[in-house]
Formats: structure tokens, C-alpha cells, sequence
């Protein structure tokens, strides 16, 4: 059982991996950030490049988690490595990206169609890394630790090994958190509600 | 043939309007397949842009499944299909 794990905070302030900072987002747009920090994570995945926001603050948060402790991920086989993520905003940011295409452009863009779901961000992250556990997007209006607790312990039970824990708005502002749970941290959930929180709080 | 002018600006059109962040215009040869193993390395949700591409900047509207792949097996025969429909 882990003491403490591994979580990433992504804000306006920049990314911070187990409350250090590893990138700073001043005077820099989020957007071109992310795509600074993924050339400098040397990942060479060029269908990042393809990806809306949600999915890139996505990719880039578990590979991160990834990053700081490997064994986390690579101890498992891939159907034992559970995704629950959550927003308040769905895929709001590109569902609007995509009305404009059509109501501006007059041409519906295709590439901006396929990431009108939340969920289709967990779809880039289990292709990237070949996963094939459990995983689920909801949406909620505000950030609800209880959510992770919960579902995470049915993954848990289920089969899951890790689960990987997800909160991502982009619309208005980046605020993401990415975490992992195993079972040591979720079989008590005093701890795990009290370690979401100190997280999403960070 | 179509001209090097409308290739080059074939190109530039696909690298920007696919995301092809990484790719150059002079990576991409005239003649090396758009889709499958050893070329561009296109998907299928690239292949729908093309067609939103044709028509965006070409105002040509390529609807026929056998003939799209004929139109989009490569820069050359893309833009030989602009040369001969363009009014």
C-alpha cells in the first residue's frame, strides 16, 4: 500500500506534480503551454497535435502521473487500469469550436466533431497507452470527491488494479487533476475523501 | 500535370487544416500515397477533411466513395483532380 500517491494539478497558475511546479503558465496562453510542455516531455505522438483541449489536458495529466512514477502503470496488465474522470462542462469547449465551423465556416469539421463527447478524451488516453480496463466520464457542477470514492471502489472491485482519478474544466479556466488510487487508499474512505480533497485543493 | 504552385499550396492547406504540426511541405512527395503504410500516414478522419478541404478552397465536392479514392490517393492525383474541374 502506497503512503501517498501521485496526483497533477493543472490551473492558470501551470502544472504542479505532487505540489511541485514543473511549468509555468505565466504570460503564456494554456493552450500553447500544453503544447510547450508536451514537446518537452519528448512523448513523439503526433496525433496529439489533433486532439481538442480536454483531450490534450488529458493525455498530458496521466502522462505525467506516468512520468513521476512509471511502476504505476507498467506493473498492470491493461485491463486493470481503471479511468474516472469528471467536469462540469462536458466537451463544451469544442462543442462550441464545432458549431462555429458550421454557423461561421458553413463546413462542418470532422476533426472537431469526434471530440464532441467528454469521454472521448479517456478514448485517446486508453489508446495511447493500449488500456482496456473500465472507465467512465461524468458530469457534475461542481468537483465531487465522493464520485472518485464511490466508483472508484466498484473499479476496484471489479478488477481494476489502479484506478486513475480525473477533474478537467478547460472552458473558462484550466482546472484539472489527475491522481491515482489503488486499493490500500480507497478500502478507507475517510482517507481517500480526505486525499481527493487536499488534491483538488492544491 | 498541376502545376509545383497548386501542390505546394495543396500542402500547406493539408498540414494546417489536418494539424500535421510536426510534417513540412517538403516531407510530403508529390506522388507518396496520402492513406496506409508507407506515406503520409492519413486516417479516415483526415480523409473527411480532405473533402470539407476541396470544397472550402476549391469549392469542389468530391461525393462518389470510388472516385474519392481515386481524388485522394496522393498530392498529385489531388491536385491533378483541382486542375481539371476548376472553372
Amino acid at each position: 500500500m502506497k503512503e501517498k500517491a501521485t496526483y497533477c494539478r493543472m490551473n492558470p497558475h501551470g502544472v504542479f506534480v505532487n505540489g511541485r511546479q514543473k511549468v509555468s503558465f505565466n504570460e503564456i496562453a494554456v493552450e500553447d503551454a500544453l503544447t510547450e510542455m508536451y514537446r518537452n516531455l519528448a512523448l513523439e505522438y503526433p496525433k496529439f497535435y489533433k486532439m481538442d483541449l480536454l483531450s490534450k489536458v488529458a493525455f498530458l495529466g496521466v502522462e505525467l502521473l506516468k512520468t513521476v512514477d512509471p511502476s504505476l502503470v507498467s506493473t498492470q496488465n491493461d485491463d486493470q487500469i481503471g479511468l474516472l474522470f469528471a467536469n462540469s462542462e462536458g466537451s463544451t469547449h469544442t462543442d462550441m469550436r464545432f458549431q462555429e465551423s458550421y454557423l461561421v465556416d458553413l463546413l462542418p469539421s470532422p476533426s472537431l466533431f469526434v471530440y464532441t463527447l467528454p469521454n472521448i478524451a479517456l478514448g485517446e488516453i486508453a489508446i495511447r497507452n493500449k488500456w482496456h480496463g473500465a472507465h467512465m466520464f461524468a458530469v457534475f457542477p461542481n468537483f465531487v470527491p465522493v464520485y472518485y470514492a464511490d466508483h472508484g471502489k466498484i473499479m476496484l472491485e471489479e478488477g481494476a488494479k489502479v484506478v486513475i482519478g480525473g477533474w478537467l474544466d478547460v472552458r473558462e479556466k484550466l482546472d484539472a487533476l489527475f491522481f491515482v488510487m489503488d486499493e490500500g487508499l480507497v478500502n478507507n474512505r475517510e482517507n481517500i475523501l480526505h486525499f481527493v480533497s487536499k488534491c483538488y485543493s492544491n | 500535370m498541376a502545376s509545383n504552385t497548386l501542390k505546394e499550396e495543396l500542402k500547406k492547406h493539408i498540414i494546417e487544416q489536418l494539424n500535421l504540426e510536426e510534417v513540412r511541405v517538403e516531407d510530403i512527395e508529390d506522388d507518396a500515397p496520402l492513406f496506409g503504410e508507407g506515406g503520409v500516414g492519413l486516417d479516415s478522419i483526415d480523409a473527411l477533411e480532405l473533402i470539407v478541404l476541396l470544397e472550402k478552397y476549391y469549392q469542389l465536392n468530391v461525393t462518389n466513395p470510388e472516385e474519392g479514392k481515386q481524388v485522394f490517393y496522393s498530392i498529385e492525383t489531388m491536385a491533378d483532380y483541382i486542375e481539371k474541374h476548376k472553372s
